[in-house]
């Protein structure tokens, strides 16, 4: 039963992981974590990625007929 | 342990054995049933036994033996990761990412169009279209990108095949947009026309996005899930409350809109979001549609599989002889013209060569991306299908044809159709606008009502019964309309931005994307060009789709030939000769429907068909003078409107020629090793990642 229990917490769990990044929700976390690993330049607040991200999503096709 | 394997293998090939015998028997039950209606299981069987297959056998042979996909080579995302851009992501996710991204409203609103040849044509079509062509394009176009770090299809033309190819590629790609845009506005202005109930509900989703907008710029950035949440449920509210404004005098006097009212209207939403900061009101939008697309095609799929409805189109109807009232033309070409997306679309190959490549993790991956992706859009093709044949002929007859053929009261409508032994009664059309809270369901072309009308009755024998029948048919409209226009302010931008680009060639300022008036001008630009085409739809007196569809059609296989020629050179180039038929083939059968019906859209002689033949007709009335004075200027722009459609197909057969001429030309070099072929891949680099998966 407890098996059952961990099995249904371990996909839930993983569900909800997909969903947040097919939603976008997780992007700054993967965009923070990216460049914690580059450490290239200061990263962008949470606020600056998001609007860099539309902008950047948005001017290519991305959304078909 | 060698025998358990035996019995694995064995048992294997049972099942699958099991699956294609069950497709097999599937698809003859469909294609040889006559007489009686027949139960939908059988379409749902066919497909999927067909895509199993397809997917096992077909898909597993292309990523084995022509592009012999590489799991050890480093893909863009894990090369170059940067967190924007080049983001390796889940199989899973990207498989969603790529299906959100390729689903429109394309596979819906083309199969129900087509319903007017009955349901074999086009069942058929997209089945084996989307197997072995559309398929085929997304997953070799996706490939060639991975191997060329995340290049778009304008850039792989332009080094594959020659400099001219990028540029019919580009040219093809905002023509296509143009003509695109203005179609799928069309079919929500013929949704949407004097329906204050539909009207009001996508005009509240304009304030809802906005405070979305606002929510995740300024008080929780990027929280996507929680704002798409509280949209999902301000939208499904404005779904119930637009009854209460169709039941009010006042309010429903207010939303009941004209087709050219309309059509400005929407034209002006276009202007606002492609100028507008992409936060406030493009992006939450997109977010509000995807959950919404996402939740309807599921409950579709759903619905379909519990209530099992009889299909009661034919198979083929009386109209296969080319003089359908949706649209005119023969099977051949124009079924294929008219289902693109859902069997195989151009527009595709964008999304393929545009973000998901940068975010694969593995090479393997490509093969249940791309091919798997587009199998499922083809699902959602035949799912609409079902849903436009399981009414009752003579309805979708009545909801789709225009007034100047059918009539514009109910009685006119069903004493035409019953002539044309579907048997309809003026009060049935009557009875069923009321039931669904409408005024009335006539002259409604653009597949979008007809669809509406078929998932509300599909739905609402799940749930709720005939009481709920209006408020599904809303819903299905508010999604429908949602989601055709997150395309059209998506699109709207990325014109804008094609002519920015363009136009920073000739004056650098224009280059300039955050130039104001730059932007307002290109949004001015694409605006007008689509609102041109929207408005000559809105005042044709065909209805609009019958010539804006097959253009759309037209335009859109063009840019799919386009990435087959490309595919093809890359393929010649990795000296696949004895494969390139996989490519090859669809190619071709492109480039002759194209060819077709764009011969026929320019000079048939029949005058539903032909542009020029239907503009002489016109003309020849004027100058014998059998227009009424009041209507010479209308006659007038409808002649100027009927040879520029005829000019602009005549530019899109022009484009595929030359690229065509362009990649034999090349084809030649490299057979007759006159030529080294260069291939423009970028090196192998071993990935770094631990083999799994």
């Amino acid at each position: 039963m407890q098996n059952l229990r961990q099995q249904f917490k371990l996909a839930f769990e993983n569900f909800w992981r997909g969903l947040r990044q097919w939603s976008g929700d997780s992007a700054y976390e993967t965009y923070l974590a990216c460049a914690e690993r580059q450490r290239s330049q200061k990263p962008l607040s949470a606020t600056e990625f998001y609007v860099d991200q539309l902008n950047r999503k948005y001017s290519r096709p991305n959304r078909c007929c | 342990m060698a025998e358990r394997e035996t019995v694995k293998r064995l048992l294997q090939i049972l099942i699958w054995t099991a699956v294609a015998a069950l497709g097999a028997v599937a698809l003859g039950t469909i294609a040889f049933h006559r007489g009686e209606p027949i139960n939908a299981t059988w379409f749902v069987l066919a497909a999927a036994c067909s895509y199993l297959l397809a997917y096992r056998l077909y898909s597993a042979f292309i990523a084995a033996r022509l592009l012999a996909l590489d799991n050890t080579r480093a893909t863009p995302a894990e090369r170059r990761d940067d967190g924007r851009d080049f983001v390796p992501t889940n199989k899973w996710v990207l498989f969603g990412h790529h299906f959100a991204a390729i689903a429109g409203p394309g596979p819906l609103v083309g199969p129900t169009l087509a319903a007017q040849f009955g349901y074999l044509p086009g069942t058929l079509w997209l089945i084996a279209g989307a197997a072995f062509a559309g398929c085929v394009q997304d997953f070799v176009i996706l490939f060639c990108s991975i191997r060329r770090d995340g290049k778009t299809l304008g850039e792989m033309a332009r080094d594959e095949v020659s400099k001219r190819g990028g540029l019919i590629a580009q040219l093809a790609v905002l023509t296509i947009m143009i003509i695109l845009l203005a179609v799928v506005a069309l079919v929500v202005v013929n949704a949407l026309k004097s329906s204050p109930w539909a009207t009001f509900t996508l005009a509240m989703t304009i304030p809802i996005a906005l405070l979305l907008g606002v929510y995740l710029r300024y008080f929780r950035p990027g929280r996507v899930l929680e704002a798409s949440l509280l949209g999902v449920a301000l939208v499904l509210f404005v779904v119930v409350a637009g009854q209460w404004v169709a039941d009010s005098p006042y309010l429903a006097k207010v939303f009941t809109l004209g087709g050219v009212t309309l059509a400005f209207a929407i034209i002006a939403y276009g202007f606002a979001a492609s100028a507008l900061p992409v936060w406030l009101l493009l992006a939450p939008r997109d977010y509000l549609s995807a959950f919404i697309k996402a939740g309807a095609i599921f409950s579709l799929a759903a619905g379909i599989l519990l209530v099992r409805p009889q299909v009661l189109m034919p198979p083929l109807t009386r109209f296969v002889d080319g003089s359908g009232p949706v649209f005119a033309g023969k099977i051949f070409p124009f079924c294929f013209i008219t289902i693109a997306c859902g069997a195989i679309s151009g527009f595709h190959s964008l999304i393929s060569s545009g973000t998901t490549p940068k975010m694969i993790q593995r090479e393997g991956h490509a093969r249940f991306i791309g091919y798997g992706a587009m199998l499922l859009e083809s699902f959602v093709g035949v799912m609409a299908m079902v849903a436009a044949c399981a009414m009752t002929p003579g309805v979708y007859f009545a909801i789709n044809s225009p007034a100047s053929i059918v009539g514009a009261t109910p009685e006119a409508a069903a004493a035409t159709i019953s002539g044309w032994g579907y048997p309809l009664t003026g009060g049935t059309m009557t009875s069923l606008a009321h039931a669904v809270g409408e005024q009335t369901l006539l002259n409604r072309a653009g597949g979008a009502p007809s669809l509406a009308v078929g998932m509300a009755q599909i739905f609402s024998s799940t749930i709720g019964g005939d009481r709920l029948l209006s408020i599904w048919y809303h819903f299905a409209i508010m999604f429908e309309a949602l989601f055709i226009l997150t395309v059209l302010d998506a699109g709207t931008r990325v014109g804008r931005f094609m002519i920015q680009e363009l136009g920073g060639r000739v004056w650098k300022p224009m280059g300039r994307m955050n130039w104001m008036p730059g932007i307002v001008l290109s949004s001015a630009l694409i605006v007008g060009a689509w609102g041109y085409f929207l408005y000559q739809g809105v005042v044709d007196p065909l209805g609009g789709i019958n010539s804006l569809w097959p253009l759309f059609g037209i335009a859109n296989q063009l840019l799919a030939a386009v990435a087959l020629v490309v595919a093809t050179t890359i393929l010649l180039k990795m000296a696949k000769l004895k494969w390139i038929w996989v490519t090859l083939l669809p190619m071709a059968w492109l480039v002759i429907i194209t060819m077709t019906a764009s011969f026929e859209k320019i000079f048939s002689a029949n005058t539903r068909i032909g542009f020029l033949s239907q503009a002489n007709s016109m003309a020849a009335q004027l100058a014998a003078g059998n227009v009424a004075t009041a209507k010479i200027a209308d006659t007038q722009r409808l002649i100027f409107n009927l040879r520029l459609d005829a000019a602009v197909t005549a530019i899109l057969a022009a484009m595929i020629l030359v690229l065509l001429v362009e990649a034999l030309a090349q084809w030649f070099a490299i057979l007759s090793r006159r030529k080294q072929p260069v291939m423009q891949e970028t090196p192998y680099v071993a990935t770094q990642w631990a083999e799994a998966d």
